[in-house]
């Protein structure tokens, strides 16, 4: 059917003048070029009618460049708290941007902020050293600078007003001190990281094996392996561990629960699950649930939401120009099977 | 003269779209129309720019370089990694490093016929490797803080790193347009078979190609490296090749090969550059922001198609 | 060679096996470097050969196997898919959403939808429109996964009682020892081998991505035949898609990232020709078993994964320079 309509149009086109298919051509091309400048100024004027809190009339304006929204489940509602939060708040806009993961663009996204001077910014750094030249750029445009979530490199310090956020490193340690403690401070363990080179996955990685190496001689990590937070990944590769290793593995550390989830699939697969202990550095909704049904022996408590709210808070304060101390760590308690009846099931 | 340039724009019609962004842009969003973000631009378009000159090479030629966003990546690591050798060393080490891993695609292309889609990207994957063995898997840091300035600095009120682009492009478009070089680059792009009959010297143009496009991007990861006077292992990872390919069909390259200029190129490399401005300016979320830019890049082949068809008309 | 067992008449039957197995270790080096390959990692690792590991793998390569099916359809006809990877998060993301609320049948129904639509969409975009199908599926790729964040809100999704539906038998079951995603790979094969080499539409893939300005003449429609391999292009992925969600149980936004290229380097790398008109799903499904070979054999042998990464390289155009080589009978081209 549609070949046919398709071949009487091209039939038409050939049987018409030559001159006459080329001024049709020319139409179609100029036609289309005004379509795509008029979506342009659709989406401008679109746009344009969500923002209109450059006048000065007292609006406090914050800029935030979030790390990779949408990869996991923590950084969307971390992103949605931050949001609606900012929406509550009487007399503060912001503009929230998200690197995607790439370092270069989270550069361009802060000379951007700057370019539309904001009174405060929050950045959730990709790469905690790459952005400290960033980083300075504002400090010398005369914006104060939140880093939120994951620390930047102490060169940078200088140049931020502060750090809001969990301890990520702090996290894998925790992760680690539960483990030794449900293997009796031996064992064989392989781990699951996330994605290799984001600060995060590195802090939780090395938070883990710095402890474990300093205090429980008795444990060998058998495997690092790469999950890039990706569930089947995950699955995957704790298949090709389960195989390589068999009734070896005593633990398995995890980077978060939607990797410990599809650790814990290729766990119960082979009849380990259970058996094997399984500490995570971030829980998540399910983790909760599998913590409940005894699969996951230890975990630690950390609230996006939190999080955000603190980001946001403390960019106001520093953008009315009041002190703000340079640590606002928030609270992440260690979960165990024991305590966690104290605590909510994490909504993420 | 004005006719001229009104020709030269009704063949690079990325032109006039540029022009349609820029002018609405500056009446309708507050912040855009400014030396500082103009500027801002520019210097965000230095990387992309260098790795896009190397691919315009190679797609003139007939070819792509799934490889060019790691190669990035790794020869930043060189160039800041390198430093305590002193930053000459590092320097040349990092662009030299970029140089062989062309040559080495180009071996495999030119020489050992084999596809240049997995060629690449088995240097796309493979050269990910070197990065993470040799940064050990942690970001690097520039002790020599005159490259970190470098990346900051002005040349005549623009950014140094643009003015090295844009320098780079004009010799590039040069020695497409008037050395036999380029003409080779043109001809086999247009007909290999054809081309190896008159006698020119087929294998070796493609594999100079590829080590232009090596050389280019490691100039990128370069420039990179002093902007952030860092480098981070995930640099230009996962989809740089994709987006520069993107950026060089933008302006009007063919994909086919044979067809296209640097100028062109700059066009496209402008154009992404400025819709990506926009959208940031305007904060647009972040999940339409990427649905705007699939949307535009089926525009854009649907336009080109149109464009090429008209070409053809012509004559 | 198993379609031939199953499609020749039983008197040409031997003959045709016979004659199939002489050319291929004749012509075809990369059988030679599959054995090579697989004859390296079971010295090298004593559970390799294990059957427990070998299912293992078939498994791990079923989802990437499903997808290969199509994307050899559409390389054959010279073109590219590169939306396969997002298509996977999304027809995954879209059968777990939906199997909570309609029921998995219906779910699956509406993830097999969205995988034609995709296709279609491509198709025509590609076949009649006769775009550029690098950047119109690169286009796609990124398009399609900003619908997955759109659509999920960035959230993961779940079915909420894993425990009380039989959806997740597909990805998880078991058909004597086999896994189930093995055998519906092996069904999809032996269907589109026989499509392929059969029937008029098989013959005209071949004919349009060998020689379009000859099948023009013969009076083929390239435009529909283009259409077609889009279109099964995004149903296989959609099946992929299917299998992944029920293997999980949970989908999650960037599920398929990547899976274009893993894709197209198997398919590449069991010979299937770039420039069309060449293409054979079994060789196909060959290069991807490498690829998963490699990871699943690398990972056993300890090597830390950024090693595995620059021997994928090595070996990957290695096993192409070799299939190339012995095709042509010289080192150099």
């Amino acid at each position: 059917m549609q070949t046919d309509i398709v071949d009487i149009y091209e039939k038409a086109a050939v049987q018409m003048h030559p001159q006459k298919k080329e001024w049709l051509m020319k139409k179609t091309v100029n036609v289309l070029l005004v379509l795509v400048m008029v979506l342009c100024v659709g989406s401008v004027a679109f746009a344009n009618g969500q923002q209109e809190a450059d006048v000065d009339d007292g609006t406090i304006l914050i800029g935030h460049t979030a790390n990779n929204t949408g990869i996991d489940s923590y950084q969307t509602t971390h992103d949605k708290v931050y949001r609606d939060t900012i929406a509550n708040t009487e007399g503060v806009e912001a503009i929230i941007l998200d690197a995607k993961g790439d370092v270069a663009k989270q550069i361009s996204q802060i000379e951007t902020l700057i370019q539309k001077g904001v009174d405060a910014m929050t950045v959730w750094p990709v790469n905690g050293k790459a952005v400290v030249p960033a980083v300075k750029k504002a400090f010398d445009a005369g914006i104060p600078v939140i880093i939120v979530n994951s620390l930047i490199d102490e060169s940078g310090y200088e140049y931020a007003v502060g750090f809001a956020g969990p301890n990520t490193y702090t996290e894998g340690e925790n992760a680690a001190k539960g483990m030794i403690k449900a293997l009796d401070g031996k064992g064989d363990v392989v781990e699951l990281m996330g994605l290799p080179g984001y600060v995060t996955a590195i802090n939780r990685s090395e938070g883990f094996q710095d402890y474990i190496k300093a205090n429980a001689p008795g444990i060998t990590i058998l495997a690092t392996e790469p999950t890039d937070w990706n569930r089947a990944k995950a699955t995957q590769v704790m298949e090709n561990l389960i195989v390589k290793y068999g009734d070896q593995i005593d633990g398995v550390y995890v980077a978060d629960d939607n990797v410990g989830i599809g650790g814990l699939n290729a766990l119960k697969e082979a009849g380990m699950a259970g058996d094997v202990v399984m500490t995570s550095a971030c829980m998540f909704g399910e983790g909760y649930d599998a913590m409940e049904e005894g699969y996951i022996m230890g975990s630690v408590y950390q609230s996006p939401a939190e999080d955000a709210r603190k980001a946001v808070e403390t960019a106001i304060k520093a953008a009315k120009g009041e002190e703000v101390p340079f640590w606002n760590y928030f609270e992440t308690p260690v979960v165990t099977p024991d305590n966690m009846k104290d605590f909510e099931r994490p909504n993420f | 003269m004005i006719q001229k340039l009104v020709i030269s724009l009704k063949k690079q019609p990325i032109w006039l779209i540029l022009l349609g962004m820029i002018v609405l842009s500056s009446v309708f969003i507050p912040g855009f129309l400014s030396f500082g973000n103009f500027s801002n631009v520019l210097v965000q378009s230095a990387v992309d720019g260098m790795l896009a000159l190397g691919m315009t090479f190679l797609m003139i030629n007939g070819y792509f370089d799934l490889s060019v966003g790691t190669v990035m990546g790794f020869t930043a690591a060189l160039a800041i990694g390198l430093q305590p050798y002193g930053l000459f060393v590092a320097v040349v080490v990092a662009l030299l490093a970029g140089a062989v891993i062309g040559a080495i695609n180009g071996f495999f292309v030119a020489k050992a016929k084999i596809n240049a889609f997995i060629v690449t990207l088995g240097s796309f994957i493979g050269v990910r490797g070197l990065i993470y063995i040799y940064t050990g898997e942690q970001a690097l840091v520039g002790d020599i803080m005159e490259f970190g300035m470098f990346g900051a600095s002005s040349f005549l009120g623009l950014p140094t790193l643009f003015v090295i682009m844009f320098v780079l492009m004009l010799i590039a478009e040069f020695v497409l347009r008037k050395t036999p070089h380029g003409r080779y680059t043109y001809s086999i792009g247009g007909n290999i078979e054809a081309s190896e009959n008159a006698g020119i010297p087929v294998d070796r143009t493609i594999w100079l190609n590829f080590i232009i496009c090596g050389l280019t991007a490691a100039a990128g990861g370069v420039l990179l490296a002093s902007r952030l006077n860092a480098a981070t292992p995930t640099l230009g990872w996962p989809d740089k090749n994709l987006m520069t390919i993107a950026v060089v069909v933008l302006g009007g390259t063919s994909l086919a090969g044979g067809y296209g200029n640097i100028t062109r190129t700059l066009g496209g490399l402008f154009t992404f550059g400025v819709l990506y401005n926009i959208l940031n300016l305007l904060g647009v979320q972040s999940y339409y922001n990427t649905l705007i830019t699939g949307i535009v890049l089926i525009l854009v082949v649907y336009i080109d198609a149109h464009i090429r068809k008209n070409k053809v008309s012509i004559g | 060679m198993q379609q031939a067992e199953l499609m020749a008449n039983p008197a040409e039957q031997r003959t045709t096996l016979m004659r199939r197995i002489a050319k291929a270790t004749e012509k075809h080096g990369l059988i030679v470097a599959f054995f090579i390959v697989v004859a390296f990692f079971s010295i090298a690792s004593e559970n390799f050969l294990s059957p427990k590991n070998v299912m293992l793998v078939l498994r791990q390569v079923s989802i990437l196997g499903t997808i290969a099916i199509g994307m050899t359809i559409v390389i054959t006809v010279g073109h590219f898919d590169l939306s396969v990877g997002s298509l996977t998060s999304l027809t995954a993301v879209v059968v777990i959403s939906m199997h909570d609320i309609v029921g998995p049948v219906p779910a699956m129904l509406i993830a097999i939808l969205v995988g034609l639509i995709s296709g279609a969409f491509i198709g025509y975009l590609v076949g009649y429109l006769r775009l550029n199908s690098l950047i119109i599926t690169l286009g796609m790729l990124v398009g399609l996964q900003a619908i997955v964040l759109i659509y999920t809100g960035g959230k993961y999704t779940r079915i909420v009682a894993p425990d009380e539906t039989w959806f997740g038998f597909i990805g998880r079951g078991f058909l004597f020892g086999v896994p189930l995603p093995v055998i519906i790979l092996g069904v999809l094969l032996l269907i589109f081998s026989v499509i392929l080499l059969k029937t008029v539409f098989g013959r005209q893939v071949f004919s349009v991505g060998g020689n379009p300005t000859a099948s023009k003449f013969s009076g083929i429609s390239d435009r529909k035949i283009i259409f077609t391999a889009f279109v099964i292009s995004g149903f296989l992925t959609a099946i992929a898609g299917i299998i992944m969600g029920s293997r999980l149980m949970a989908a999650q936004n960037y599920l398929g990232q990547g899976y274009e290229f893993e894709v197209i380097a198997g398919v590449i790398l069991g010979g299937v020709s770039l420039s069309g008109g060449e293409g054979n799903i079994f060789k196909a499904f060959i290069g991807i078993l490498i690829i998963g070979i490699l990871k699943n054999g690398f990972l056993l042998l300890g090597f830390p994964y950024y090693f595995q990464w620059v021997a994928q390289w090595v070996i990957v155009v290695g096993v192409v320079w070799l299939d190339v080589a012995t095709k042509r009978g010289k080192v150099l081209g």
